[in-house]
């Protein structure tokens, strides 16, 4: 990880447009700043509502902010001559796979956007076969995606961005419908995206496990960037997490109790092999 | 006798065609009254093939429901009370409203029992209060709703029929921790309020050992396993292999197990797994 923002999220504000008749709603997302650095595996978490789909948005010029600035390696995504460049460097998948698989053969859905780069043959050949490889969805290149798992065809899905060759992919709850195997399966990819191809990565979750996982996380509330963090620095945060909906991981509140309890645990622990191994270390011999 | 059973049934898609697929086989399970089952297993496992069976939505290609010793397909009529008796909220039902206002859209299944105007208005009233749907927003078109919103017009919609049997197809998928405990919380309490009997089809253990009496556990449309939490839950390993977890809570105690530790492996919740603990320390000396 170096120390080059490939995103900037200068004091954003954006606020969706109003029903015909209705009032205007409040912003979606107000004065958040907020950069992604090269390599880096930055988890957003928030409750419904809190804004985060939004932030995804904004990422790479889908949305473009009412106040503040988005810079996509310096380029501004309110420059719509620049928003080809922008989705070139930024992608981003979304919660639910079936809205984002277009074609009807595996290889055509990832093969589609390399095509509208308007790349040659053998290039586009190449680009969808390592895509594929890198989520290990290439045995099923000649299947039909409808015929796939849900943790699969979210797979497939990334496969479809990574084959643009971005530096930074924003995934917004890509977890949230799939199974625990799909849910490990899709972690599994991004981790492999973020350490073997130094791609950043944004992960917006309500999984409170797979935010665990990630170099920074970052919270919002409210429409607003309310903590940021290291995950241990974030997951100290119990009552605040707790007052806007969120949670701190299981394990961790399990550490805690038994600290409150006298036992001179490490309450700081966020994984289930941290946890025993603490846990044996106090204990002794068996 | 059980409330609700199922012998020996079999669903077939597409019977006849080149993309036959078994998607239930010979499932033969009993629930009895009062009973809290959650169901489990991979996506493709079966779980809302079978549950759109228990309120005769889906005919099975073979085998038989009984609803309180009757089948339900015995004939038109008694499968129409079906629907009424076992009230089926589907996954993301929220995409599932329709009306201009929330209260025509709770009031939809009432108003297809053909129950009188008062009755249906003190269902719908009632369903709303109890899922946390104030009265200045039964005007209100559902679109109008955020998804946590949505999500409780649509379970107030089935619980508004008063079934005996309440099935909700993983209520609380793509919601926040918080979104998540409310939904659970107004499960539990409707059980309690009514006696009724639930099923819940989810893929969070934690969820499933907290609120359940018994797990049903579908693996390639078959009964893995159909019985109490604890025995459930005791194949841990074997869980996983079938794409399934454990709480990670429980995991805790299955390591310790494993490097030779005299512990339960029967614990799903941050307090049982505190005492258990405090126990091995204070055993040991470790803890004055």
């Amino acid at each position: 990880m170096d120390n080059t923002n490939i995103v900037e999220f200068h004091n954003v504000t954006f606020c969706y447009d109003a029903d015909e008749g209705e009032q205007q709603p409040e912003p979606a997302i107000r004065d958040f700043t907020f950069n992604v650095k090269k390599g880096e595996f930055v988890a957003v978490l928030g409750h419904n509502g809190s804004g985060k789909s939004t932030v995804a948005k904004l990422s790479n010029s889908i949305l473009i902010p009412n106040e503040g600035k988005v810079l996509v390696k310096g380029m501004d995504t309110a420059d719509e001559d620049l928003s080809y460049e922008i989705r070139k460097t930024v992608g981003v998948v979304f919660q639910n796979p079936d809205n984002q698989i277009v074609a009807s053969i595996v290889e055509e859905d990832v093969a589609f956007g390399p095509e509208n780069l308007g790349l040659p043959r053998e290039e586009i050949r190449k680009r969808v076969d390592d895509s594929l490889k890198a989520v290990g969805m290439y045995e099923y290149r000649h299947h039909e995606p409808h015929k796939l798992s849900g943790g699969q065809k979210q797979r497939v899905a990334i496969a479809g961005i990574i084959a643009m060759r971005p530096e930074c992919i924003f995934l917004d709850e890509p977890t949230a419908m799939l199974d625990p195997k799909g849910r490990k399966e899709v972690m599994d990819t991004v981790i492999k995206l973020n350490k073997e191809y130094g791609m950043s990565v944004v992960f917006i979750t309500h999984f409170m496990e797979e935010a665990v996982l990630a170099d920074r996380v970052a919270v919002i509330d409210n429409s607003r960037l309310l903590l940021e963090g290291t995950p241990k620095e974030v997951f100290k945060q119990e009552d605040l997490l707790r007052s806007v909906g969120l949670d701190i991981p299981q394990i961790t509140n399990l550490a805690r109790e038994m600290k409150k309890s006298g036992v001179k645990v490490d309450d700081s622990v966020l994984t289930l092999n941290e946890f025993v191994e603490n846990i044996t270390a106090l204990l002794g011999d068996k | 006798m059980a409330i609700l059973e199922t012998q020996n049934l079999t669903y077939k898609y597409s019977v006849g065609t080149p993309f036959e697929k078994v998607a239930i086989e010979d499932i033969s399970i009993s629930v009895e009254k009062g009973d809290f089952i959650g169901i489990i297993g991979h996506t493709g496992s079966g779980k809302s093939t079978l549950v759109q069976h228990l309120n005769g939505l889906l005919k099975p290609t073979s085998g038989t429901i009984l609803l309180d010793g009757n089948d339900i397909h015995s004939d038109k009529n008694f499968t129409r009370q079906a629907r009424f008796k076992v009230g089926l909220c589907f996954q993301y039902p929220e995409y599932q409203l329709f009306e201009n206002t929330v209260y025509e859209d709770i009031a939809f299944g009432p108003k297809n029992m053909k129950l009188s105007k008062e009755e249906i208005k003190e269902r719908v009233l009632r369903a709303a209060e109890f899922v946390g749907v104030r009265n200045d927003m039964l005007q209100k078109s559902p679109f109008d709703l955020s998804g946590g919103e949505k999500r409780r017009v649509a379970i107030a919609g089935v619980m508004a029929m008063q079934p005996e049997i309440l099935i909700l197809d993983e209520p609380s998928a793509g919601l926040d921790p918080k979104g998540r405990k409310v939904i659970s919380e107004m499960i539990e309490q409707y059980r309690k309020n009514t006696g009724s009997t639930v099923i819940v089809v989810s893929h969070s253990m934690e969820d499933v050992a907290e609120s359940a009496d018994k797990v049903l556990v579908m693996n390639k449309g078959k009964v893995e396993y159909f019985a109490s939490v604890d025995e459930v839950f005791s194949n841990a390993e074997h869980l996983v292999e079938i794409g399934l977890n454990v709480p990670e809570i429980t995991k805790v105690f299955l390591a310790l197990k494993k490097q030779g530790y005299d512990v339960r492996t029967d614990i799903y919740s941050v307090n049982e797994a505190k005492a258990e603990l405090l126990r091995l320390f204070k055993e040991r000396g470790v803890l004055a």
